[in-house]
Order: C-alpha cells, then structure tokens, then sequence
C-alpha cells in the first residue's frame, strides 16, 4: 500500500521534529481558540501569521495552516453554539439549533456533538483525501468549468432559499438582497464600477466576513443590549452534559450522509465548506420524521452542519495542492505560504515534494484526531465565557470584531460594514428574513456572476451551450426542480406552517 | 383590502422603492463592455426584477392570506425573542423609530460632510483635518445629547461612529472611549469596574495583537491621534 | 487601426530603453550606491510601513515581501506590510493619499496606476504625485498553450486554427476594460484580424486551471506567473510580446519574428513615497530601496520570476520616465478605442 506506506512516512517526519511537534500543537490549540473565541475567527489568525511563516520552513509553514484549517473549523461551531457567533459561513447552519439548545441549558450536549461530529467528519474526509488527491483533482479540473460552477451556485441558491426565512418569499428576498450586496464594487467583467456611491473604498466591494461578523456577533450584541434595557435579560444557563455515545449514535445515519455531501461539496473550488454545511443541515431536515423541531435545539441540526463542514476540510485540501485551485479564504492564504516559501501549489508539489504533501496529510489526520481530546478539556473552559457579565463581555466582543474584521483586507470600511449590517441584522430579526440566506447570497453572489460571465463567453452567449454539458445541464435541472418544490409547498401548503417539502 | 395590513404595505413599498433607486441608479454604469454583450447592468437589473417580482408575490400572499403564510421547513433560529423584547421596550413607535434613524445618520454625516464642505472650499490636506476634527466635536456633541432619551439607538449608532471615526482618529486612541461606552450603554455606571475593565480589555487586546502578533491596527491619519498611535506601536514592539 | 501609428512615437523611447538594457544585467544596476547611509536625525526610529493595495499571494504581494525583506536586511528597519486590496489598485492607494507624509509610510504600485490616471486624471498620477523611491520589476507578456495540445502546436498554426474558428476560440485574460492585458490583446487581434472570444478571469488561480483543464484555448499571462506551469510541462509559450527575443525563450517567436508591428505594453512594479514627505527622508528611502535592488535576496527573487530577461531596474527619474511614456501611450490607446478620456 503506497499510501500507508507515505502516510507512515509522513507521521514519523512530522513527530520526529520538536519545533515540528511544537507547531503542530501551537496550531492545534490557536485555531481552536481563534475559532472559539467569539469575534475572531481562524481567518483573523491565519491572516495574522501570514507573514510569519516567511521565518517558517516551508513544511512547516503549510503544516501549521493546514492545521489551523482542521481545527479552526471545528472552534468556530463552539461560538456558533455558545453565542449564536459563527466563527466562519460554515458554522451559520450550526447556530440555527445549537444556540437553541443553548438557551434550553443543553450547551454541553450541543457543543459535545460538534466535537465528535467535527473530528468523525475531518477524519474520513482527510482519509479519503490521501487516497483520492490525484485521481479526483484531475476530473474536476476538466468537467467543473464555469458553467458547471454557474449551475452548482444556482442549484445551492435554489436549496439555500428555503434556509431561515420565515416564509418563501422572505427567503427569496433575504437570497436577493445578498446577491445585490455583491454588486458593489467592481463588476467582474469589465472592472465598471457598480453602486459605489462616490466613495473609492467601496471599490473594493462588500466582503462577507465583516458581513458576516456583523449580522451574527454584533446583531446578537445588540439583541442582549435590548434586553438589558428592558431589564428582560437573562443570563444562558450553563450545562456541560455531554451527549451519549447511545445518542450520537442514534443520528448515525445524518453523519454517514453529511460526509458524503460535505466531501462533495468540498472538492468544488470557490464554494466549498459553507456549501457543504448549509446543505447538511438541509438534507437533514428533509429526510426527519420531525422537520418542525429544526431551529428550536435539534441536535441533528448541529450534528449534520459539523460533519459535513469537517468533511469539506480534506477535501478542500484536493484542488488546493493538485492544481493550486483555493476552495475559500483560508486555503487561498494557503497559496500564499508556498509562494512565500518560492512554491506554487499545484501539479509540480506532488512530483518536487511529495514528503511535504504527506507531512501536511498526516498532521492533518492527527489534528483532527486531536480535536476529540483538547475539543473535551478546552470547551470546559471556553463555556465558562458565558459566566462573565453581559457588559464586560460586550465591549471585548465588539473590539474582537474589530480587529477581526479589519485583519483581512486592512480597510476600515470593513468595520463600517460590519456594524452597519449588526443593525440591519438587529431589525431584520423582527422581520422573518434570514440574515444567513443575505450571507449565502452575498457569498455565492460573486463567484455566480464571475462564472456566469465566464459561462457566456464560453457558450458563445447561446444559453443551449447549457445542454452539451451534462453535469451542468443536470444541476440546473435539480435547481429548478428545488425551486418547483418549494414554490409548490409555498402556494400548495399555506396553511399548514410546517409542511413545505423545499425539494424533489 | 384582503388581509393586507399597513405594516404588509409600508413593507412592499419599501421594497419597489429599493428596486426603482437600485435600477435608477444603474444607469450610471450602464457600459459597453467590449468583450461581453451583457454588460455591467445585466446582472444587477436581473436581480433587481426578480427582488421587485418577490415582493409583490410576498404583497399578494399577504392580501390572501394575512400573517399565516406559507412557511418554510425551517423556521429561523433567530427569530427568536428579540421580537418580543422589541415589544416590551416599545421598540415599535414611528416615535422610536425615527428618532434611531436620526441618530444613525451621524456616523455618515462624519463621513461625507467634512469632504463636501473641503470640496466646496477648494481646501485640502490640514484643513480638512481641521474641518474633521471640528466635524467629529458637533455630532459627538449632538450623539451625547440624543443618549439618555434612546439608549437603544445610542447602542446602535455607537460602533458605527467608532467605525467611522477609525480611519481619522485610529484604533490606538478610540478603542479606550468606545469600552467604556459601550459598559455604559448596557447600564454600567459605577466608575471603579468601569475603568478597570477597560485597562484590562486594552492592555489585552494591546498585549494579544500587538506584542505578540504584530497586527497593524489603524493608526489613525489626523495628529495628535495619529502620533499616540504610533508611539503605542512604538513602545510595544 | 491607425491609433498603432499615433501612439507609436511616445513608446518608441520606452522600447529602445527597454531592448538596450536588454544586453547588460550581469552587474547589477546599484552596485556603485555607498553601502550604508547615515539616518537623517535619527529617521527612521521605528518600523516603516508598506503599504500593498493587493493581496499577499499576488505578483504584487511577493514583490513587496521581496523587497521589504531586502531593506530590512540591508538596513535593519522592519517594514510591516499593510494590504489593502481591492477596486484595482484604487483602494490601496486612496488610503495611501491619505496617510500622513512623514516618510514612514510608502506604497507598492504596479502600472494599473498609471493606466488608470491615463483614463482619468483625477486620480494620482505616480510621477508626480508621488516620488518613485525604485521600479524593480518590469515584464513582459506572452501567449500560452496547453503543452499537450493537438489542434496548434505553434503561433502560426493556433492563428490559422483561430481564424478557422471563426470567434469561437476562446482565450482567458484579466477582466479590467483598458487594462495592459486587455489593450495588449487587441493589438494582437487587430495586427492578425483574428477573432478570438476573451475569457475574463480576475484571479490568478482559476484562470490557469482554466487553461489547464482545457476550458479555454490559450491564455495570456507573463512569464513569472505561470513558471511552475511550465516547469512542469503542463504549458508552453508560443509567443513573446516583446520585438525580440529574450535569451531564456530563444525558441519563442517574438512580435517581430511573426511579423506584428505594434508596441507592447509592459507590467511594471515599483515603490513610492508622499511627495511633501521630509526630503532628507526621501533620500534616505531612495538609497534604501535602490540599494536593496541589489542585494543578493532580491535578485534571487527576480531571477525566479524571469524578471531579469529585460532590465528591470530604474531609480526616480527612471521610474518617472517610464510612468510617464506609459501614461502617454495608454492615452492614445484608449482614444482611438474610443473610450471616454476625462
């Protein structure tokens, strides 16, 4: 077995080195904590050490991102849970029933679940990583072009409408709203500038992760601020029961289905990880007995969103190293450690350094191993976050915000941004729209508009072009056919609340 | 009238409003793009009648049926309780309203009304400067006024200003002001936990990102603001 | 068509520049610079910044690493870099404007800065609204196949298949209207009269896996970028835009071997400073950036990315002149393509 072999290989390597072993925790433990700590992400910290890595060796530069990656992913569902704060897009779905159980004083139930979920759905996806890496990468690469990315996004929109929103048309128009959002700036053709109201720094267009940071953090802030003035606050119970292995494995089924989905999803540059989770989430949803408990603290919620997340983690990791294709923020960050280091990811890693590809393999596979143990002894301590008074705990969120939003692109419109959508997410919750469908919409907006450009001039502007590409045709086709199921539970079903089935 | 309330009919209005600004607007980059016969407009019109073709959809599901309406299987973790809490503070005035809008159009009047009015002097450089500082003192002075009469719109207009005072007046000098407040407007008011927290979350956001990680926060562009900033660097690396 | 003869005077001085230093860059441009320089009263007494109005992976972001390590080598003052990416170019340098002149701020910039002053003047013009402390990398273009392609093997059989295709061919290039990518294509398509459909892709990523996953036909890009590609087989070049050819792709057609007669645009990236910053300072950053050129780190660097094929080096009157007939041609350009020139 050549990939055990290189897999042993890489394992010794990577514990055979102190300042390898010490990285290798040193990431561990930072993307957990970034991840947990509400406000920052593992993209704060990864855009932090950026330029450190420059003193790193390349290998260990690569490891200690990839690392971060593994757990970072996990640390962000532990905020999502706790605060209603997803570290990342990927973690939104995991709020929509974490945070429930939360308030219900099942938090050490919730954040249990994405412990194990987190590490069960990194570790397979990161297995099946080693071994498909080559052969997966080099189909993707020639069937996904534009037009099959152009068709995944519609068919994601179409299954993310139905995601959050009190009703379909309230889906829809949150979705709209996002897309319109990704307008701003520069339009991808031409570089015209679209919608920047005189003001040079909108140029650079409305990034989602201030976006985010602000309907989710700094909404919620402004939510427990409301309360206080009411004098209706009330400090989250604490509980840190942890599930039963008997209860995990009662949901064995949505883990085995979210890891194929999540894996799936992840290998699709551009749309990867937050795909993956949003439609864990849906398909567990549609396939329950009990579709109305979703929302209110069903621990499948939270189980389907973390596999399948993890799950996009390996692999994200494929078109990454085998073509240098990122599949989001961290992973084109990732680029910029080869580069700094004189190397591109891309077909030459696998054939100049095929033990820096399986050291980075193995310490993945063991950080997501590892997220069992330390996920256990550090959320015992994260969850006592929730004992600090509400308004010593807000300023430090918000300032945590700051820095986070700030860090990625250094332009403090982004802070602008940030607070201006916690307003807006303050109002739209009393509205039934969903602030996640504007963060997909906003996501999935820029990479819809790009590839359908790209899709046009490739098809010569004849939207038949469509129906030479199988896989395209075949995506298009679910997404109208999502659509149509969701149209039909809108206007079939009204009166029962609970009934629409949004697909197939 | 159906079931259409006037909440159901300020909602639509708002709606086809955004879509006629949105497509008004579009006119301004209504450009040929040589390699591409869709343009820069094609894409945003798309959305916009589609955004247009919700809302009325969502207008006649409203006139048929009221509230009830069609739902989605998944019904939103967060519409929670802010709704109620929004009922109990009588969050839910025209009153309450407009005054929060009031005091949200300051950290955007420090924004544009320093460049219009430098614009229209023909001033730039320390003049502007100037002009921002004595800008930043009038809606600071107006912000804190408005406070004790709607605490929650203070709230909400609060990080906005910081945000928008950020690039002039830096991270550095800013971030101390912006703790405080913010313990206060969640009803802190003893001076001892108050200043002693705020020493704590500085010294550790200062100790965290600027010792040991190096992040380049905003200095700020106007001195003295942007002197302080820099001598904070200064002394902590 | 005719806009190819009223443009060709400004850039006659830049292509003659560019092909004479073209013979000689075994001994580097600033080894008769004095090795170390006093501080101007103290200056700098803490780290400088740069900022970089693109992201740290891009061309851009490992130049300004490059050249960061290289002064901080030489001279022991850290320089923290500061991206702010976004609006091409535009929003890093509107923040950069607005910073305080006081010599420790300076700016990576690459040509989209002249361009975009020679669209509309109302933005910074880069030599003289700025200074250039040193421009360190100057490129050039070419067009790239797959190297397992079938259907062409060379330039002249990819335009004859092109033709054949009559615009159904597809090549991917950056997305900005009047950018060097976009107005170095039209030269191409206006010389040959072949009709090819562009394929915009703003990232560097999708845009060669595009090629590489055979979505496109060929691609337009500079040599630096694509190496590993090549290295590994995977593309090769089958035309330089250059009027001659450069020793390391003597194999290559050049514009002039195919009988194209147009003056090619060039990539170029450099640093500046405020032009009110403290002069002495300037001076010192001048001394600082120039020297770092030389220093081994850097070149080494530059090897990598084939930025020593042509000269890369000018210094403040050099990088003044380059901005300036840069300027000159990419307004002609965009006059006889009929865009709006303000």
């Amino acid at each position: 077995m050549d990939v055990f072999n290189n897999f042993l290989t890489g394992t010794i390597t990577l514990f055979s080195d102190p300042l390898g072993i010490l990285i290798f925790f040193g990431g561990v433990i930072g993307g957990m904590l970034f991840g947990a700590i509400p406000g920052v992400s593992m993209l704060t910290l990864a855009a932090i050490l950026l330029p450190f890595t420059a003193h790193l060796s390349a290998e260990h530069g690569i490891m200690l991102f990839s690392v971060i990656y593994c757990t970072g992913v996990y640390g962000g569902a532990i905020t999502a849970i706790l605060f209603n704060i997803p570290g990342a897009p990927e973690n939104a779905p995991t709020a929509f029933d974490g945070y429930p159980m939360t308030q219900k004083g099942q938090a050490g139930k919730a954040v249990g679940a994405a412990v194990m979920c987190s590490a069960i759905g990194g570790t397979v996806s990161c297995i099946i990583m080693m071994i498909a890496t080559a052969p997966i990468a080099d189909w993707a690469i020639s069937a996904f072009g534009p037009p099959e990315i152009f068709a995944l996004v519609f068919f994601g929109l179409a299954v993310a409408s139905s995601v959050g929103a009190k009703t379909f048309w309230k889906g829809w128009l949150s979705i709209l709203i996002g897309l319109m959002v990704a307008v701003v700036g520069l339009d991808p053709v031409g570089g015209i500038e679209r919608y920047d109201f005189e003001m040079p720094y909108l140029l650079a267009g409305i990034h989602f992760i201030p976006t985010i940071l602000g309907f989710f953090a700094v909404s919620e802030i402004f939510v427990q601020a409301e309360k206080k003035v009411t004098g209706s606050y009330v400090a989250p119970k604490i509980g840190v029961e942890f599930p039963t292995l008997k209860e995990l494995l009662a949901h064995k089924f949505a883990v085995i289905r979210s890891i194929i989905i999540g894996f799936f999803c992840g290998v699709l540059p551009g749309i990867g990880a937050t795909l993956a989770a949003f439609m864990g989430y849906n398909e567990a949803v549609r396939w329950s007995k009990k579709p109305e408990t979703f929302g209110k603290g069903n621990i499948e919620g939270v189980i389907s969103s973390e596999t399948a997340n993890n799950a996009a983690t390996g692999a994200a990791m494929i078109p990454l190293l085998a073509l240098g294709l990122p599949g989001g923020a961290l992973t084109a960050m990732m680029v910029g450690v080869f580069q700094m280091h004189d190397m591109e990811p891309g077909p030459l890693v696998f054939i100049n350094s095929a033990d820096l590809v399986w050291v980075v393999f193995a310490a993945m596979f063991f950080a997501n191993i590892s997220i069992i143990f330390v996920g256990y002894l550090e959320t015992k301590t994260i969850i006592n976050l929730l004992r600090i008074p509400f308004q010593f705990l807000a300023p430090m969120i918000l300032l945590l915000a700051t820095v986070g939003a700030y860090a990625v692109r250094g332009l403090t419109i982004d802070i602008v941004v940030m607070f201006l959508a916690g307003v807006i997410g303050f109002f739209l919750r009393r509205s039934g729209y969903s602030v996640a469908g504007i963060v997909l919409g906003l996501i999935l907006g820029k990479i819809g508009e790009q590839t359908f450009a790209q899709a046009m001039q490739m098809l010569h502007f004849e939207w038949s072009g469509f129906f030479d590409r199988p896989i395209a045709l075949g995506l298009i086709l679910a997404g109208f056919v999502t659509l149509a199921g969701s149209i039909y539970g809108a206007f079939f079903k009204t009166n029962k609340p609970t009934a629409t089935d949004p697909a197939v | 009238m159906g079931n259409l309330r006037t909440g159901h009919l300020v909602e639509g209005a708002i709606w086809l409003s955004l879509c006629l600004f949105l497509y008004a607007y579009s006119f301004e980059f209504d450009k040929n793009i040589e390699i591409y016969k869709f343009g820069a407009t094609a894409w945003p019109r798309s959305i916009i009648l589609l955004i247009a073709i919700a809302a009325l959809g969502q207008l006649f599901q409203h006139w048929k049926y009221g509230d009830i309406g069609s739902s989605n299987a998944m019904q939103a973790a967060n519409v929670d309780d802010a709704e109620e809490a929004a009922h109990e503070a009588h969050h839910e005035s025209l009153g309450w309203y407009l005054s929060t809008f009031a005091l949200l159009v300051i950290p955007f009047a420090y924004m544009r009304v320093p460049d219009w009015i430098a614009a229209w002097l023909g001033a730039g450089g320390s003049t502007l400067h100037i002009l921002r500082v004595v800008c930043a003192v009038i809606l600071v002075g107006l912000f804190l006024t408005q406070v004790k009469r709607n605490m929650m719109g203070a709230m909400l207009t609060l990080p906005l200003f910081f945000a928008a005072l950020l690039e002039d007046m830096g991270f550095y000098s800013l971030a101390p002001i912006f703790i405080v407040g913010v313990m206060f407007l969640f009803g802190e008011t003893r001076p001892k936990p108050m200043l002693a927290i705020m020493a704590l979350i500085y010294g550790l956001l200062m100790a965290l990102f600027v010792k040991i990680l190096f992040v380049g926060l905003p200095v700020g562009n106007i001195r003295p603001f942007y002197d302080f900033g820099s001598w904070v660097v200064t002394v902590l690396q | 068509m005719n806009f190819r003869k009223t443009m060709a005077a400004s850039a006659i001085t830049l292509a003659t520049t560019l092909l004479s230093a073209n013979v000689a860059y075994a001994a580097c441009a600033t080894d008769g610079l004095p090795s170390s320089m006093a501080k101007p009263d103290g200056y700098p007494a803490r780290a400088l910044t740069m900022v970089v109005p693109y992201g740290p992976a891009g061309g851009s972001g490992q130049v300004a690493q490059a050249m960061a390590q290289a002064v901080s080598d030489l001279t022991g003052v850290s320089i923290n870099r500061d991206h702010k990416p976004g609006g091409s170019g535009t929003v890093g340098m509107t923040a950069y404007m607005a910073s305080p002149a006081d010599g420790y701020a300076v700016m990576e910039h690459i040509d989209d800065a002249s361009s975009a002053h020679a669209l509309d003047s109302g933005r910074p013009n880069p030599a003289t609204d700025l200074i250039p402390l040193v421009t360190s990398q100057i490129t050039f273009s070419q067009i790239y196949i797959r190297t397992d392609e079938d259907r062409f093997t060379d330039w002249e059989s990819f335009v004859k298949w092109v033709t054949a295709q009559n615009g159904r061919a597809t090549i991917a290039n950056v997305s900005k209207e009047g950018s060097m990518e976009r107005v170095n294509m039209k030269f191409i398509t206006d010389a040959t009269g072949m009709q090819i459909q562009q394929i915009s892709f703003d990232k560097g990523a999708p845009r060669y896996g595009a090629l590489a996953g055979g979505q496109v036909d060929a691609l337009f890009e500079q040599p630096g970028d694509v190496r590993k590609f090549m290295d590994a087989g995977k593309f090769k070049p089958i035309l330089t835009l250059l009027k001659e050819r450069p020793a390391a792709f003597a194999d290559v057609p050049s514009l002039t071997d195919v009988a194209l007669d147009f003056d090619p645009l060039y990539r170029f990236r450099g640093f500046y400073v405020h032009k009110d910053a403290p002069a002495d300072r300037v001076k010192w950053l001048q001394w600082a950036f120039q020297k770092a050129y030389c220093q081994p780190s850097y070149q080494k660097y530059n090897e990598s990315k084939y930025m020593t094929l042509i000269e890369s080096f000018r210094d403040t009157q050099g990088s003044r002149d380059l901005i300036n007939q840069t300027v000159a041609q990419y307004r002609e350009v965009y006059k006889s393509m009929g865009l709006e020139v303000k």
